[in-house]
């Protein structure tokens, strides 16, 4: 993926740039709010990562401006700015996802592929399939192998969420986010408590894992590989 | 008093009663001024009406006797008078005075001051009035004018003894005035004197009067006392840094230090790195609650608040807790009545009952039962957390809501002391009571909403704003 990284901050932006070249993404850094606009006008990122304050246009005005002109390239907000109306404005003026600093790098990477992978418009596809599982949206219906499994509404957002993003690790925070809109850390073990009643109801008694748990980072949907 | 006259000298109320002085006295000069000309014209007016009517008379024995009979006339009464008060003047064309005590006038018709010489004294001021009684007589008659004079002279007389009396009296009232003032300055400053020297608790004294200064104190009073606030709750979070922040960064140091010093393998370097970033997330916790505490406090945009469906949000804040509950074998019911709405944001109000709820939990042995209830009277909404764990002594339950304050029996649990905290942010922002109170054993809490009616401020803000954010967008 191809991704702009504004921010101001060196050090973190080094980290968070080579980190994700790590994970394989080509990254270009760049340190002023101008830059980063005329930047991201000019060549064709997947993903543009933005801190809040940066010099010269500040992170908001700049996301503005972009939406303003047209572009939909998916923004990702960092910023040290945690309260809910910092958030709030920032999925307002066009940010699609929001990460307060500090975060652990799992988290960023997650919502990196979250975003990259995203699609574009909303899938005109009312069914969602990985492997032998099938979701289907409209009637809200979960088969594997053809066999009907009895979901929670919790569960079904919960499963449907994650075969959104099938083959992506996803964060039990993202899980909190957009299955239960719980925005700060409960402290409890709803999340694992969840996707291990799903993984009873989806997994056992099937040959072939569809929900995987990935060690300090999260949870990914995807046939055996 | 020697000590104190000039400072009193100082004051500026002191040069205020000197500026007003001085304006009084110019105005009374202004006074004088119009009280001396008025009187000259209406003295100089009434000697006109006398010499008018006097020529009149004169004018009449003219055209009743003729030439001879006015010439009589005026030698009679020049007769009777000669040194006045009324002066006659009888003369030809050429300057030739036919009759009269005054001297010869060339000037013409009209009305003049003359000086008229005595023998036997000063000279006298005369007011005249000379006309052309045919073209071959010019008749003058004045008046002594001295008693203008004298009027004029009286008036500056008692005016000079006047002002000195008012003056005196001016600057008299001045320094008491400025003695007054300068005391209940004094005190003002004298209790900002001691506040400084470190007695927060001071307060300057109310007189009672309901007068400027009073309402000056009153302000300055309940200024000191936010400023005292302010100052505890800052005390205490300076203090809570110092006691509870230290505690895991010492650990965090030691985590580090022992790892420096023992780690051999990489298991052992990851076990140590994996600690370390969990102490480290507790510390920025802490910080993070200490910053949303702030930003709430300090009045976060109400103008956000959209209609929140309570029902919906305490079921999902339930869901969550539910295996907290089962974790610690503790009995977890609720009870909330469906579509309960209320005013405010999702997000903190959320965080605030799972902060009441992971108190209850946190706070309550095994075995323990926590209930929610919420319901809807014709005035509020009001949600209740109640617990059986040990509850709070009556003393400490103001101070619970503290930043930083921990009850000494649960100092060895988990936790920031700032839930509470949080919790009370929350609810002054959205404008829900919040009451803690036996619930024999165990604390049940409960917060109360306006109902809509009742809360016409904050029921009005949302619409207003709304149409805002519509504009912005």
């Amino acid at each position: 993926m191809k991704i702009l990284l504004i921010e101001d901050d060196g050090e973190n932006a080094d980290y968070v740039a080579n980190g994700l070249r790590e994970e394989g993404h080509l990254v270009a850094q760049v340190a002023s709010g101008a830059d980063g606009l005329i930047c991201a006008m000019e060549n064709g990122f997947d993903l543009l990562i933005v801190d809040r304050m940066i010099p010269g246009l500040d992170g908001l005005s700049l996301v503005r401006s972009l939406r303003a002109a047209g572009r939909h390239t998916p923004v990702l907000f960092l910023t040290a700015l945690g309260g809910v109306e910092d958030r709030v404005s920032g999925l307002n003026a066009g940010g699609d996802d929001y990460l307060v600093k500090p975060f652990a790098f799992s988290e960023l990477a997650a919502r990196v592929s979250a975003l990259g992978r995203r699609p574009r418009t909303t899938a005109a596809d009312t069914k969602l399939h990985v492997l032998d599982l099938e979701l289907d949206l409209l009637s809200r219906r979960v088969r594997r192998r053809g066999e009907l499994i009895e979901l929670q509404p919790r569960e079904f957002r919960l499963l449907e969420y994650l075969m959104r993003h099938a083959g992506q690790v996803v964060t039990r925070t993202m899980l909190l986010e957009h299955v239960w809109d719980i925005h700060f850390d409960p402290r409890t073990n709803i999340v694992e408590t969840h996707i291990s009643r799903l993984r009873t109801k989806v997994d056992k008694g099937f040959e072939a894992e569809l929900i995987h748990t990935v060690r300090g980072a999260g949870y990914c949907v995807r046939g055996p590989a | 008093m020697s000590v104190a006259l000039p400072r009193i000298l100082r004051t500026s109320s002191f040069r205020l009663t000197l500026i007003y002085a001085g304006l009084f006295a110019a105005s009374a000069l202004m006074l004088l001024e119009v009280v001396y000309w008025a009187t000259g014209v209406y003295i100089s007016s009434s000697l006109d009406a006398a010499v008018d009517s006097d020529i009149t008379e004169l004018e009449d024995s003219l055209r009743g006797g003729g030439a001879e009979a006015l010439t009589a006339q005026v030698k009679e009464r020049v007769r009777q008078m000669p040194h006045g008060p009324v002066y006659y003047l009888l003369q030809d064309p050429d300057g030739t005075i036919i009759a009269g005590n005054l001297p010869p006038f060339h000037g013409g018709e009209g009305r003049v001051d003359l000086k008229v010489p005595r023998s036997d004294g000063p000279s006298v001021p005369v007011h005249a009035h000379g006309i052309n009684l045919t073209e071959r007589q010019y008749l003058m008659v004045g008046v002594d004018a001295l008693p203008r004079r004298e009027m004029q002279k009286l008036i500056l007389r008692v005016f000079e003894s006047s002002s000195v009396v008012t003056l005196v009296l001016a600057l008299a009232g001045g320094a008491l005035m400025s003695g007054g003032l300068l005391r209940r300055i004094e005190t003002i400053s004298r209790t900002a004197r001691d506040i400084m020297a470190g007695d927060f608790s001071r307060r300057i004294p109310v007189r009672g009067t309901g007068d400027e200064f009073d309402h000056l104190v009153a302000s300055l009073n309940a200024m000191l006392e936010r400023n005292e606030a302010a100052m505890e709750s800052v005390r205490q979070v300076s203090n809570g840094i110092a006691h509870d922040l230290r505690t895991p960064l010492t650990r965090l140091r030691q985590r580090l230090e022992r790892a420096h010093r023992r780690a051999r393998s990489v298991e052992e370097w990851r076990r140590a790195a994996e600690g370390c970033i969990s102490d480290t997330d507790a510390i920025l916790e802490t910080f993070g609650a200490l910053l949303r505490i702030a930003q709430i406090a300090s009045g976060m945009p109400v103008h956000r608040f959209v209609e929140v469906d309570l029902s919906e949000l305490l079921r999902t804040v339930i869901e969550v807790f539910q295996p907290m509950a089962e974790e610690k074998e503790q009995r977890f019911t609720a009870d909330v009545a469906s579509r309960l709405t209320v005013w405010g944001d999702r997000e903190l109000l959320a965080q605030m009952f799972a902060n009441l709820i992971e108190n209850a939990m946190k706070h309550s042995p095994a075995g323990a039962s926590i209930g929610l209830m919420a319901i809807r009277s014709p005035s509020a909404i009001a949600v209740t957390v109640v617990d059986s764990g040990p509850g709070i002594p009556v003393a400490d339950r103001k101070r619970v809501f503290q930043r930083f304050y921990r009850l000494e029996s649960s100092r060895s649990t988990p936790g920031s002391g700032l839930g509470l905290s949080l919790v009370e942010a929350i609810a002054a922002l959205h404008q829900v009571s919040i009451e803690l109170t036996d619930s024999g054993p165990g604390l049940r809490v409960v917060l109360r909403f306006l109902a809509p009616d009742q809360r016409t401020l904050a029921g009005d803000r949302p619409l207003e704003s709304n149409s805002v954010a519509d504009r912005s967008f």
